[in-house]
């Protein structure tokens, strides 16, 4: 039986939390309320943390309960989805491809881009780049990759199409992979 | 023959639901052709990596 992590450790995760927390809901109030309830949780649930998982990931894991409630919350509200509409629209991504749709820029070699992950920088970049999404794409990118709600869950909650839904993500994964280029692997020397 | 916007489209979308058997064959034979979206396939697989350590 693992020793229940003191209170202090608990709290020390704050401010991660904080961050994903407010990229995903794009609101400070919403995202201390979310982070708030998920401290209180935590500490009251702690002799139930097992240590299999690090306690890090036992509180996202408790965060993302949280934050779906709150974006459940938010889709009652009549001007939740207000702003979907200019995000779903890929005519900024015209320049990318050449009118016969091949890349008017293929995207480079990154080389061994898997040695990066072990970087602190790489992971602030990261973290920038993840910050410049537009605010539902970064939204719903997050709900996808680290929530990991399945597709279905995200459309249901979100109440969108599912083809409203690949087009959010290709737009996201694109500016990521953009911006990861142009502010990390730009030096990556072709090999 | 699929162009590489929309072998593009179709590499994003596989990350999230399997693609039905005949685009899932055209995206075969545009990535045997086509060095740029081999390389943006391989860099979608990275990215769902790295969040998942920004996660961790």
């Amino acid at each position: 039986m693992a020793v229940p992590p003191p209170a202090a450790e608990i709290e020390s995760h704050r401010g991660y939390l904080m961050r994903v927390a407010q990229l995903q809901l794009r609101d400070r109030e919403s995202a201390e309320d979310a982070v708030q309830e998920t401290l209180l949780a935590a500490l009251a649930a702690r002799d139930g943390f097992s240590g299999r998982s690090s306690l890090k990931t036992w509180l996202t894991g408790i965060l993302k309960h949280k934050i779906v409630d709150a974006i459940r919350r938010r889709q009652r509200e009549p001007r939740a989805t207000a702003s979907f509409e200019e995000e779903l629209d890929l005519d900024d991504f015209d320049g990318l491809f050449r009118s016969n749709g091949a890349w008017d820029t293929p995207p480079a070699d990154w080389g061994d881009p898997v040695a990066a992950l072990d970087r602190r920088e790489f992971l602030d970049i990261l973290d920038f780049c993840l910050d410049k999404l537009p605010p539902n794409t970064g939204r719903v990118f997050m709900m996808r990759e680290v929530m990991e709600l399945e597709t279905d869950e995200i459309c249901k909650e979100l109440a969108i199409t599912a083809n409203n839904l690949w087009v959010i993500l290709y737009r996201a994964r694109v500016s990521l992979r953009q911006c990861l280029e142009q502010n990390w692997f730009a030096g990556t020397p072709a090999r | 023959m699929l162009s590489c916007r929309e072998a593009s489209r179709l590499l994003s979308r596989m990350q999230d639901e399997e693609l039905p058997p005949l685009r899932r064959f055209m995206l075969k034979m545009h990535l045997t052709a086509c060095d740029g979206c081999t390389r943006f396939k391989a860099q979608l697989e990275f990215l769902r990596e790295a969040m998942q350590r920004y996660r961790a």
